[in-house]
């Protein structure tokens, strides 16, 4: 009798194996073709998209000591499609996998297409879409992004997946792109009070390019020589209600994202005037943002009053004019040059979103949300009409941490 | 503490109701929530729980003069054969209803977020299928296993909700009374059907150990899910901002989208498995309820042999509605707007009995006696 029980109790047990496997969604990563980006195009036909898929090939370094495939790191493959989630299908007449957006890394918009009003309804199917993750990235290419993917030829970094987690990474980390997630944006969209800042990118370089400050250019603007991937990211592309309006450079794009809290930068350097030399030297210097900033706003009355004090840790590294930092009063006068310098720097970058772009590309609404008790006040108020109007103080509280490592002079010869 | 055979005591109780209602919040609960009352909605569970406590409280002070008995006994005690019977019927077809809806939420979340391809049928029939078979093995299994996973459950629920907080802005909470203060007790009062599970907890009491163990329990367990449910949807407010309006299921969306550093993206299957086990465990008790019921109202004894075919009932009626869509917006609407006001009705009728029928003297008399 115990005999029987336990065959049977065995044979239970095969029979639920078999439900592990997942029933109909049984998956082989042999089998799959990972989409990592997206490209999106205005097609020539009214009302299609261009769509191009950049496939990463998961065999290519993915083995150690550098297993033996002489297969490319990845594949492009460009079409017209109604939308972008039945193209999965048209790709497979081209793509012998069954493809998967589950890997979404980037979706890279052209410039063109993004100022479409077409645009925002074909993009609106990603939240219907059960694949693609919301912690994908928006990017904005200054080309078609048919071109931008075939273009972008990275000689370190080959297997895509890991070139752009690790571009978009450093990028946000040096505040020269926003954090543009998929996330964000529809968040943005939905609350409509705000405008949203995508990620800048182009791989063509511009013909005769200036050259400017550290952080003064957009993507395609920096005159990079020598040996190397012409794929840039700086600078953000600003959309109003899900259509771009405008562009913003990567300097300006840094201050936005010292300005937003809810971006995650880190340390930042910059360049910035030299008080004590009169041939327009420039110091660099180390911006940290550990703490968040203080927004305190006054929203009775005509002209709304909003005062943000932004807390700044600086570090200066160089030293061009050769000052004795050791003498308090020049501390005091860099202190205050450093707190101007980025007060002017801010305050013309919001008069240019209140007058120019009509609306503030980050997040600001949040703050003035805790001075209404309900909803309909708040309403009331509208704060996008409200914000153009406003008059805005911007404070910098500058904490200077180091003056770097040499306090002397170098001795000059036959002084 | 020796254990009695065949019962649970307080903590494997508390499992079970913390299972059973605390769950609401990885479901659509916030959602719907939040669309009535915006982002003041957490504040709807903790007023709805001190709206609660009165029904609550008078229907556990009426069954502590029978104890030892169950919710359907003292109501056909109390009302008569013929009108006892009807409420028990009624409350046993709003359960069954409530049952069929739930267990087909929680399988359309199950095939949108992680089976895409599998029939909604399998899906569902397995849930069924274990559920009923850990149903059929009594409510002191059904009480060890909910203790053991409870640990797990709520651990990995904060851990959740601390990685959601990375993307989060507590700004969103604001303007803070949201519709505005009135409207906000209006939507309490509505959604009273939030904390329904506990007078079903009542039909259970037989088979705590202690009836103190029950009181102590429910209060502790109210408490408790209020606060989580409450601090659940704060979660989600700052996370989603308006666009929580929009996500059916805000959990499923949420562990989607959070990672632990940049080494570990990807992570829901983590919570996807614990969430999974305490949806069975909450069917299982709710269809170990359900056959209790069952067997009361038609005086079956052996109810726990009734349990498989009442799952398979429950699967036919789940599997009507075409869309979930039918579900979360039409048929789930009434069904909550039903079941709030039946248990306030049920208990404050059933204490006005008791007091009318002088229960209340001769209990007094018994204890001085």
């Amino acid at each position: 009798m115990k005999k029987k029980e336990a065959v049977c109790r065995l044979l239970l047990f095969f029979v639920i194996v078999c439900l592990l496997t997942g029933c109909w969604d049984r998956q082989e990563i042999e089998d799959k073709a990972y989409v990592i980006g997206l490209g999106l195009d205005r097609s020539k036909d009214e009302g299609k998209i261009k769509v191009t898929m950049l496939l990463a090939n998961p065999e290519v370094g993915s083995m150690q000591g550098g297993g033996g495939s002489t297969e490319k790191p990845r594949e492009i493959v460009s079409f017209d499609a109604n939308d972008f989630i039945a193209a999965k299908a048209t790709g497979n007449s081209v793509i012998s996998r069954d493809i998967s957006y589950e890997l979404l890394k980037i979706i890279v918009v052209s410039e063109e297409y993004a100022k479409d009003k077409e645009f925002i309804r074909k993009f609106y199917d990603i939240l219907k879409d059960k694949d693609i993750r919301l912690d994908c990235h928006l990017a904005i290419s200054k080309e078609k992004a048919s071109e931008y993917f075939i273009n972008n030829q990275p000689k370190m970094e080959t297997r895509p997946h890991k070139y752009f987690q690790f571009m978009i990474n450093h990028g946000i980390e040096n505040g020269f792109i926003p954090d543009s997630t998929l996330f964000r944006f529809f968040k943005t969209l939905e609350r409509g009070t705000d405008f949203f800042l995508a990620m800048y990118t182009t791989a063509a370089m511009e013909k005769n390019p200036q050259i400017k400050s550290e952080d003064e250019y957009m993507a395609g603007q920096l005159d990079a020589t020598g040996e190397l991937d012409a794929t840039q990211f700086i600078g953000s592309a600003v959309f109003r209600n899900g259509m771009m309006i405008d562009k913003l450079t990567g300097q300006e794009t840094r201050n936005i994202n010292i300005l937003d809290d809810s971006t995650n930068i880190h340390d930042i350097l910059v360049d910035i005037p030299d008080p004590f030399s009169d041939d327009q030297l420039q110091f660099a210097a180390r911006v940290m943002k550990t703490e968040s900033n203080k927004v305190e706003m006054d929203l009775k009355g005509q002209r709304p009053k909003i005062f943000i004090t932004i807390p700044l840790k600086i570090e200066i590294i160089s030293n061009p004019s050769m000052v004795n930092y050791t003498e308090k009063k020049n501390q005091q006068i860099v202190k205050k040059q450093i707190a101007a310098h980025i007060k002017t720097l801010n305050e013309k970058l919001l008069k240019k979103t209140q007058t120019k772009f009509k609306g503030v590309p980050y997040p600001l609404s949040m703050y003035a949300r805790k001075y209404f008790g309900t909803i309909q006040e708040y309403k009331k108020f509208n704060w996008g009409k409200s914000y153009q109007k406003a008059d805005i103080h911007v404070k910098v509280d500058v904490e200077i941490v180091d003056y770097g490592k040499r306090i002397k002079k170098p001795r000059t010869v036959g002084a | 503490m020796k254990q009695q055979p065949g019962k649970i005591g307080i903590r494997e109780y508390l499992s079970i109701a913390i299972l059973m209602v605390g769950s609401k919040v990885t479901e659509d609960t916030p959602t719907a929530l939040f669309q009535k009352a915006q982002n003041a909605a957490w504040m709807i569970p903790i007023i709805t729980a001190a709206f609660t406590f009165i029904p609550l409280f008078l229907l556990i002070k009426t069954m502590s003069l029978y104890q030892n008995k169950n919710l359907f006994s003292v109501i056909q005690k109390l009302l008569g054969k013929y009108l006892g019977f009807f409420v028990c019927l009624l409350i046993f077809i709003i359960n069954v209803f409530s049952i069929s809806f739930d267990s087909r939420t929680y399988t359309t979340i199950i095939r949108t977020f992680y089976f895409n391809r599998t029939p909604i049928v399998i899906i569902y029939a397995i849930l069924m299928g274990v559920c009923a078979y850990g149903a059929k093995k009594g409510i002191q299994h059904i009480g060890s296993v909910a203790y053991l996973i409870i640990y797990y459950a709520v651990l990995l629920l904060y851990l959740a909700f601390v990685l959601c907080t990375q993307d989060s802005s507590i700004q969103s909470l604001f303007p803070i009374w949201g519709p505005g203060k009135l409207e906000l007790l209006k939507q309490s009062s509505l959604n009273l059907s939030l904390f329904s599970e506990f007078f079903l907890f009542a039909l259970i009491i037989p088979s705590i150990a202690s009836y103190k163990d029950f009181r102590k329990g429910t209060w502790i367990a109210l408490v408790y899910i209020s606060i989580q449910l409450s601090v659940g949807i704060i979660i989600f407010i700052c996370l989603f901002d308006a666009s929580l309006k929009g996500i059916g299921y805000p959990f499923h969306t949420a562990i989607r989208f959070i990672s632990i550093g940049t080494f570990f993206p990807n992570i829901e299957i983590l919570f996807f498995v614990i969430w999974l086990m305490a949806a069975l465990i909450r069917f299982t008790a709710f269809l170990y309820i359900n056959a209790l019921m069952f067997g009361q109202l038609f005086k079956i004894k052996n109810f726990e042999f009734l349990i498989p075919a009442l799952a398979t009932i429950y699967l036919l009626i789940g599997s009507i509605p075409e869309s979930p869509y039918d579900l979360s917006l039409q048929l789930k609407p009434i069904l909550r707007s039903v079941i709030g006001p039946t248990f306030l009705v049920v208990s404050i009728t059933l204490w006005l009995v008791a007091l009318l029928k002088g229960e209340f003297k001769h209990e007094k008399k018994r204890g001085s006696m």
